[in-house]
């Protein structure tokens, strides 16, 4: 049965996921840039959730919830509330649409972000599938 | 609102001319009322470079304000490209100067007998001798003219060489080098004698509820600095889509025969602001500042090129050097022509010479192998100059092509050269090109963002999968009727502003109590009745068509293979509009749904 959103569960089984998956190894081959994840208070999320996810060449090597907001230092931190991430994992909304209309804002260096559009829609895919529907 | 400057060249006379209130608030301003002003004189007959030919040049009711991204202006007429309508808009500085002087626009008709400017100093006119101006690049003319008027703080918007020498797509230009590029208005600029137009003015421009205005305006700048497009486009200007676009094959490679073009992070926005970019700019007002500037070689501080530019003469031509794209689309600045379409004729000319249809007899004894940036750069230099090959360049693809009896083989619409937005990778854009009222144009609709997800459902705007079909064909037909509505505001169409923001910002400037629906149904009046302009210049449904290149699909990249169902489209698009499917008229009914019987009367008399 797959990990419910949002969890430690879900963040292990996602790294997991990321940490056997040929195609997303090809596509982030290059990627250096940390991610942190906030979920912010909305349905069944009563309080702010935070994932960080060190991501490096294709890899994710490590995981940690909740971490101080104020002390670390992700490449990337993705921000929405949580019926937003619910919509994108269970495929109802396109992870570039949620950035362009702003349901799902991006903090960090465009520029990277930017060149690397196919390693993030594959960092997507792999939480959807790891997600499945149970969120 | 405040009066319009109308000027004659030939007698040197002008006077105030008061907009019918009625018409404001059905066209609201900009392009949409440009077209109700000038309906009567856009005649078949007309030649664009004859003295009754009119260029007008409106602003609208938020230029000025420090509204979201709305110091613009746009200027309308006649096309010498096209022949149908023409409008462009342009950023930088003159439009709200315009306003600050008191006027919120200029209807300029006649020919002077020997180059002048016009000093237009709170509404005190002056027309002056260009004489020493003429022949001058742009920025040096902008910088002249400033000296000679001993007012540096002055707005100069102006022509290079090309207007002068009837380039057909020749542009006009001010400030930091933003220009109101598409449909070949510098040309009827330079056929009045007409080298610059400089204002001063230190008015505040009307608003009618000014402390309701504040309120929206401050929110709606607030929530700009917030939106994460206007942060790609602050941070990587309007090439950061370099990268997606090419991502998902639809950006135009090999005058749009291919669909992939590895070498893309060598000119995307990215790679841009990684190593050269040293500022940003921005226009009057705008808080996102996706102008570049940039550093080349240890060289002064130059603009540097927006996405079109970057494109059209980059995977376009399968040139990959950043810098000289920078320098190429600094040239057409300099001569004063629009780089889509200067870029897209000289794709042309690569084609049809891999082609044999053209060789070197034909080009001046150049070789025109792809990606070569010397022969491109010879290219540019011989349309600025007009000299060879460059008169026939200069003329626009489809007039090239028609020269070596290939017309099928260029990419416009109606002699506008289609810009950098492959139908193939945002099938939207099918219709946006094939219906655009001035030719193959992005602006008109800039469906690829609802093809890449950016809905808005207060307009009942949706998003289809970006290879859907006639599903999405009514849904292209708000978009356009939305972006009807920006260009009447004259607000750029890169600033994110929720619709029911842009309604409060309307309805504050002007003392009104419009509805979201009514706004819209504005748009789609203006879009009609630019139809219906077109309809009278002889445009039929003939005409709402795609180059055959576009519907054969590219064999490689993520659109390999996809052609849109553009007949399926198209037919579904009309029966949305309310178009005849034989003459392409809007029908009498719809026009008169649209408040405007005088329209229908006329057009279908």
């Amino acid at each position: 049965m797959a990990p419910e959103f949002p969890s430690l569960e879900w963040m292990q089984a996602l790294q997991t996921k990321i940490n056997h998956d040929e195609h997303y190894a090809e596509v982030a081959k290059n990627w250096e840039g940390d991610v942190l994840i906030i979920v912010d208070p909305q349905g069944k999320v009563k309080e702010q959730q935070n994932f960080y996810f060190g991501l490096w060449h294709g890899k994710c090597t490590s995981v940690s919830m909740n971490v101080d907001l104020t002390t670390s230092k992700p490449g990337f931190i993705l921000r929405a509330p949580f019926d937003n991430y619910n919509a994108i994992l269970t495929g109802k909304l396109d992870p570039m649409a949620a950035m362009m209309t702003n349901k799902l804002h991006v903090k960090g260096s465009m520029a990277y972000m930017m060149r690397n559009v196919p390693t993030v829609l594959d960092f997507v895919r792999c939480a959807k599938e790891v997600t499945g529907e149970n969120i | 609102m405040q009066p319009i400057l109308k000027i004659d060249l030939t007698s040197g006379k002008s006077e105030p001319w008061q907009i019918p209130p009625d018409w404001q608030k059905q066209y609201l301003g900009g392009a949409s009322l440009a077209a109700r002003i000038l309906y009567d004189s856009l005649t078949p007959e007309l030649d664009p470079f004859s003295p009754e030919s009119p260029l007008l040049y409106l602003t609208g009711p938020l230029t000025g304000t420090l509204g979201p991204s709305v110091g613009r202006f746009v200027v309308c007429g006649k096309s010498p490209l096209t022949r149908i309508w023409a409008e462009s808009n342009c950023g930088g500085f003159w439009g709200p100067e315009l306003r600050f002087a008191g006027y919120d626009g200029l209807w300029i008709t006649g020919k002077s007998e020997k180059p002048v400017y016009l000093w237009l100093n709170e509404d005190k006119l002056e027309i002056r001798d260009a004489t020493s101006l003429w022949g001058m690049e742009t920025y040096d003319t902008r910088d002249a003219v400033r000296v000679e008027l001993g007012n540096p703080g002055a707005k100069v918007l102006l022509i290079g060489p090309s207007g002068e020498n009837g380039v057909l797509y020749a542009g006009m230009y001010c400030d930091h080098g933003r220009s109101a590029g598409r449909t070949g208005l510098g040309a009827v600029m330079g056929s009045k004698n007409l080298k610059a137009i400089a204002v001063r003015g230190v008015k505040k421009p009307p608003l009618v509820e000014p402390d309701r205005y504040a309120v929206a305006r401050s929110r709606a700048n607030r929530e700009l600095k917030e939106d994460n497009q206007a942060e790609v486009l602050h941070e990587l200007g309007t090439s950061g889509v370099a990268d997606y676009s090419e991502y998902i094959g639809a950006m135009p490679i090999k005058y749009y025969h291919r669909g992939s073009f590895p070498e893309v992070d060598k000119i995307s926005g990215s790679t841009m602001t990684d190593t050269i970019l040293t500022g940003r700019s921005a226009c009057h007002g705008c808080v996102i500042a996706c102008g570049r500037v940039v550093q080349l070689n240890g060289n002064g501080r130059q603009k540097g090129p927006e996405y079109e530019t970057l494109e059209i003469f980059g995977p376009n031509l399968l040139f990959s050097d950043l810098q000289k794209i920078v320098q190429l689309g600094d040239l057409c600045d300099r001569y004063g022509f629009d780089t889509i379409s200067a870029g897209n004729t000289i794709g042309l000319a690569f084609h049809l010479f891999e082609k044999g249809i053209i060789a070197e007899k034909d080009t001046d004894g150049l070789t025109l192998n792809w990606g070569n940036g010397e022969v491109i750069e010879k290219l540019v230099h011989k349309i600025g100059k007009q000299e060879g090959v460059g008169v026939l360049l200069g003329n626009g693809s489809r007039e090239f092509a028609r020269h070596f009896g290939a017309e099928s083989e260029a990419v416009q619409v109606n002699g506008l050269e289609v810009a950098c937005h492959d139908p193939r990778g945002s099938s939207g854009m099918a219709l946006t090109y094939a219906t655009s009222p001035r030719g193959a144009c992005h602006n008109q609709s800039d469906y690829f963002f609802v093809d890449w997800g950016h809905d808005q459902p207060e307009l009942g705007i949706e998003t289809f999968d970006r290879h859907g079909g006639k599903e999405k064909s009514a849904n292209v037909a708000i978009h356009q009727n939305w972006r009807t509505v920006n260009n009447a505001l004259v607000m750029c169409v890169l600033a994110v502003v929720p619709p029911e923001t842009t309604l409060e910002l309307v309805n504050a400037a002007c003392g009104w109590e419009l509805t979201l629906p009514e706004l819209l149904s504005a748009g789609e009046r203006g879009f009609n009745l630019k139809r219906a302009i077109n309809n009278r210049l002889g445009l039929t449904s003939a005409n709402d068509r795609l180059p055959k290149t576009l519907l054969e699909p590219v064999p490689d990249g993520n659109s390999a293979g996809f052609v849109p169902d553009f007949p399926a489209m198209l037919e579904a698009y009309y029966q949305a509009r309310g178009w005849d499917p034989v003459s392409g008229k809007p029908s009498a009914e719809r026009l008169d749904e649209l408040g405007i019987p005088e329209i229908a009367r006329d057009l279908w008399k």
